[in-house]
């Protein structure tokens, strides 16, 4: 069974392969019908799945290859001139074998689908050219087949469907009467052929056609049903019978012809690409290790920087410098190849859409050209995957909406045939797909009417919309412009999808278009997914990282530049009012920290709205990989992903798209810094409730302040440097009431230790008094500059000290 | 020497026979830490790993009991206070505070707990249900467990890792 299964597989990965090549072949074959090495190729797709499937036993699939080879064998001799009415049913038919080959792979059997009408349309075609032999066969000497007379074949081959509407017993002399023409034909063409040394025709496997045949008229041919019998099988019972008798005849005689016709088919073209088929899951692994890999370097790459700034000069550091390189570079390279593994040329996607087009075409009664170009763009797997329902809509979209009539067009001096050109090229960091089409274009106006119509956007809105933007209207759900709900399209559902999917893949859309001359509509798409370029910015204590693709510039502001409108922030840029939202805002962001004059703002662009981001800081741009949050955490609005920095912390990852929708509802920024909180100073009931910290690296230094304070009753707590002092002021676990600072000590000093405490609006207030040798007057300044309030030189009194930090700390002097 | 070998071995080998007579069926082996004031125990087998508290990176728009997400080792991991989701006030991380990284499928999540005391053994008989008031499927609570002097609350780990919000 497991072997089965294995070769099943097989099957199927192989059949779903050259089913899709399929459908490419035989547009091109439509337009090229002459071209033997195409119908050879497609010829061999059917057979191949034929002997395949039968070995199998998916009798159902066996019939329907085998009757699509019938036909494509006939074509492949010449016989049959593939006209668009035979393609209609050769690729209904082949969409068949695809609706089988799901199923198969769903079910492991290809039971519960009725291909019968099909392979009756099948028959009839391939039934349908004995009339054609006809004129051949009594003019031998006009080898090829005369087109005017293909055509009245062709019309034979649609007149036959009326079997359906006859009864049964004329049903009965009709076959009959088929019968005896066919007997009469095959008797005589077989004598031509003999004649001219011709010895090929008929399907290879003609004795598989026997078998089916026998089985087929065993059941409902005899019993020609006085009830009303289904249609099926009024259709399906005669014509097997007719070539029953047919193919039998001829195989006696030809069965040496057959056996070399069929023979070179069997053979698969000499040139095989060297490829192994590798498991999607194992590459996903792959570029996982990856993604850790890029996150070790980052870190390395830091370690080495900070390496680099202790121990300048060392001879070791131009060792670890180069390996730190060589790490790197290779990391980058090997990032680039396995991310190549997983590309997929966009001709994948791009294969389905002739065939789309063609039925399109005839569907509408439109004239319609596509141009593909660029098929070989590579692109991420699962970005294929992605994009493929988009540009079916779009291209659906201009073939419906666009593209004009032919007697429009004409009206319109426009060549007859309309063009939709479909390329897809790489710009920097991005894969862009245009699809351009030269139909009549998109009525800004006509687009606003519709949607305020639908009332999707109001007369204001409208009013203030841009060309571009109105264009962006046709994304929006429950939006369509044509008039009737076709079945192509119209049905208000298809472009928002295309907008989904492509924000799903970081994408950006563009649209332009000009009024009776066309539209030219832009995806573009990152390369890859798992790991991108980002923009980190910070606000207050935290960091995040704006996927850098939908960054269009940053600018650095002063506070008084931001305007207020209508409850809103703004901003001027250039000739444009940029809308503002503060990131803290969006992500309710504490704000501990004292706002500075200046702030940063990051312009977002998402298609042609923008957005301006209010950052506290820019910190750079870095390669990130995006890791999801999990199933706890996943579906948080506006973020999208984290990612590890290189200090081994978590960045939590912006989505741009989310945000510009969230930022809508955030009216006035909250500019207000809050700074009456914090000052819930208890009152004080007793000298033990004041607290203060010294901060000194010296062990002497503390114990004499300590000395000093003691006799007070406070209590007192130490820190051995800046850094330590600032962690235990975070920590919160005191309220403090006055700090005395050292400033020469290791690790942070007195003044970046100031510089840092009165960042936060908590402490704005709390005094700090430095207590150092040092005495020059510029240390006094930088005192003062960095926000201390008082400034006590070493050697100091105890006294002294004592009556400077009462001071500062307003203590009771009932306490003493 | 070689009695003394076979001594050695052959008490090493009582050692472990008693060892597996423990692991019988009805022994249940779980961790047991501390929140607020009471015992609480997990399966030792819903433990990836108990780790030291370090910094993690805070998530805007969830509940206040989830601190945020962490760092460990490349995985990026949710952090959940379980002072807070039990209603306690939160608390400043101590030299006991440790996170407990629970693992059930494919989901792990980071708990924050107040205090590890040891690994139980306890037989299944010692474990009755949850009481009457807090039983059905929304409990977090899976049994108590009675241990001699002291009562343990065994918590249903699918229910820690469940998101509710």
């Amino acid at each position: 069974m497991d072997e089965f299964q294995e070769i099943l597989q097989d099957f199927l990965v192989e059949s779903f392969e050259l089913v899709e090549k399929l459908d490419e072949d035989l547009v091109e074959l439509e337009n090229t019908p002459e071209d033997l090495e195409l119908l050879n190729g497609i010829f061999r797709v059917a057979h191949t799945v034929k002997g395949a499937s039968s070995f199998l036993n998916f009798d159902i699939l066996t019939h329907l290859t085998h009757h699509m080879e019938d036909v494509l064998n006939k074509a492949r001799h010449g016989e049959l001139l593939i006209t668009p009415d035979i393609m209609d049913v050769v690729l209904e038919s082949i969409d068949l074998m695809k609706t089988l080959l799901n199923t198969i792979r769903d079910t492991s059997s290809d039971a519960g689908i009725d291909v019968a009408a099909c392979v009756a349309k099948l028959d009839k075609i391939s039934g349908g050219t004995g009339d054609v032999k006809t004129p051949e066969v009594k003019a031998p000497e006009t080898p090829g087949v005369p087109p005017v007379e293909v055509e009245t074949a062709t019309e034979n081959a649609e007149e036959e469907p009326d079997y359906d509407n006859m009864d049964p017993d004329e049903l009965e002399a009709e076959i009959e009467k088929l019968l005896k023409q066919r007997q009469e034909e095959d008797r005589l063409k077989r004598e031509a052929k003999i004649a001219a040394g011709e010895a090929v025709l008929v399907a290879p496997d003609a004795e598989t056609d026997d078998e089916n045949e026998t089985e087929n008229s065993n059941t409902p041919v005899v019993t020609p049903a006085s009830s009303p019998t289904p249609v099926t099988s009024n259709v399906t019972t005669p014509v097997p019978v007719q070539q029953a008798v047919a193919p039998k005849v001829e195989k006696v005689q030809e069965s040496k012809g057959d056996a070399k016709a069929a023979a070179p088919t069997k053979r698969t073209p000499a040139a095989v690409e060297q490829t192994i088929r590798v498991d999607v899951k194992r590459l996903d692994h792959l570029m996982n290790l990856i993604g850790e890999l890029v996150l070790a370097k980052n870190r390395l790459i830091k370690i080495n920087d900070d390496v680099e700034e202790r121990y300048e000069g060392e001879e070791f550091l131009e060792e670890l410098n180069q390996v730190v390189s060589i790490v790197s570079l290779v990391t980058t390279d090997l990032q680039i190849a396995v991310m190549k593994t997983r590309m997929l040329p966009i001709g994948k996607v791009f294969n389905k859409f002739p065939r789309m087009i063609r039925d399109l075409t005839r569907e509408l009664n439109k004239k319609i050209e596509l141009e593909i170009s660029g098929e070989d763009t590579e692109l991420d797997k699962s970005i294929v995957e992605e994009i493929g329902d988009p540009l079916v809509h779009i291209i659906r979209n201009s073939c419906d909406h666009g593209i004009e009539t032919p007697d429009l067009r004409i009206a319109s001096g426009k060549p007859e045939t309309g063009t939709i050109t479909l390329k897809a090229y790489n710009e920097g960091n991005q894969i862009v797909i245009q699809i351009d089409d030269d139909g009549k274009g998109l009525d800004a106006d006509m687009l606003k009417d519709k949607a305020m119509e639908k009332g999707l956007i109001t007369e204001k809105e409208a009013d203030s919309m841009s060309e571009k933007e109105a264009f962006l209207l046709i994304m929006k759900p429950g939006f369509s412009t044509a008039a009737s709900v076709t079945n192509v399209s119209g049905r208000g559902v298809g472009m928002d999808v295309v907008k989904t999917n492509i924000d799903k893949v970081n994408g950006i859309i563009d649209v332009e278009s000009k009024k009776g001359e066309g539209t030219s509509m832009k995806l573009k798409i990152p390369l890859t997914l798992a790991i991108i370029q980002a923009l980190l910015v910070g606000v207050q204590e935290e960091y995040y990282a704006i996927p850098l693709a939908s960054v269009l510039e940053t600018v650095r502001i002063s506070r008084d530049e931001i305007y207020t409108v209508e409850g809103r922030s703004v901003m001027r840029l250039r000739d444009d009012v940029l809308s503002l939202v503060h990131i803290g805002d969006i992500f309710e962001v504490e704000r501990i920290l004292d706002a500075s004059e200046h702030a940063y703002v990051v312009v977002l662009g998402l298609g042609t709205s923008k957005l301006g981001l209010i950052v506290d800081t820019l910190v750079g741009q870095e390669e990130i990989v995006i890791k999801s949050l999990g199933d706890y955490l996943k579906g948080i609005e506006g973020i999208a992903g984290a990612t590890i920095r290189g200090d081994g912390g978590v960045t939590l990852i912006v989505d741009v798209v989310a945000l510009m929708e969230m930022a809508k509802n955030v009216k006035a920024m909250a500019m207000i810094d809050g700074s009456a909180g914090a000052d819930a100073t208890q009152e004080k009931t007793q000298a033990s409730d004041y607290t203060i910290m010294i901060v000194d690296d010296s062990k002497t230094d503390r114990m004499i302040m300590r000395k000093a304070l003691e006799p007070l009753g406070v209590s007192l707590i130490e820190a051995i440097d800046g850094q330590e002092a600032l962690s235990i002021l975070k920590q919160g676990d005191h309220s403090f009431d006055c700090m005395l600072i050292d400033i020469e000590m290791p690790r942070m000093d007195g003044y970046t230790l100031a510089t840092e405490i009165k960042k936060y609006n908590k402490y704005k207030n709390l005094p700090l008094i430095a207590v150092t040798s040092r005495t020059g007057k510029s240390d006094r300044m930088r005192g003062v500059e960095s926000g201390m309030v008082e400034y006590i030189t070493k050697p100091y009194s105890t006294d002294y000290l004592s009556s400077v930090v009462q001071r500062n700390v307003n203590f009771k002097s009932e306490f003493l | 020497m070689g009695d003394k070998l076979k001594q050695i071995i052959n008490q090493q080998g009582a050692q472990q026979n008693t060892e597996t007579l423990d692991q019988s069926d009805d022994i249940v082996q779980l961790v047991g830490f501390i929140i607020g004031e009471e015992e609480y125990a997990v399966p030792i087998l819903a433990i990836q790993e108990i780790i030291k508290p370090f910094t993690w990176t805070r998530v805007p728009q969830v509940p206040p009991y989830v601190l945020g997400v962490f760092n460990l080792r490349g995985s990026v991991i949710p952090l959940i206070d379980l002072r807070v989701k039990f209603g306690l006030q939160l608390k400043n991380h101590n030299e006991e505070t440790r996170f407990f990284v629970l693992k059930q499928d494919d989901e792990v999540a980071g708990f924050v707990i107040d205090k590890l005391t040891a690994a139980i053994r306890i037989k299944k008989e010692n474990i009755g249900p949850a009481p009457d008031t807090l039983s059905g499927n929304d409990t977090m609570i899976d049994g108590v467990g009675k241990q001699e002097d002291r009562i343990i609350t065994i918590l249903k780990v699918d229910k820690l890792l469940e998101r509710d919000f």
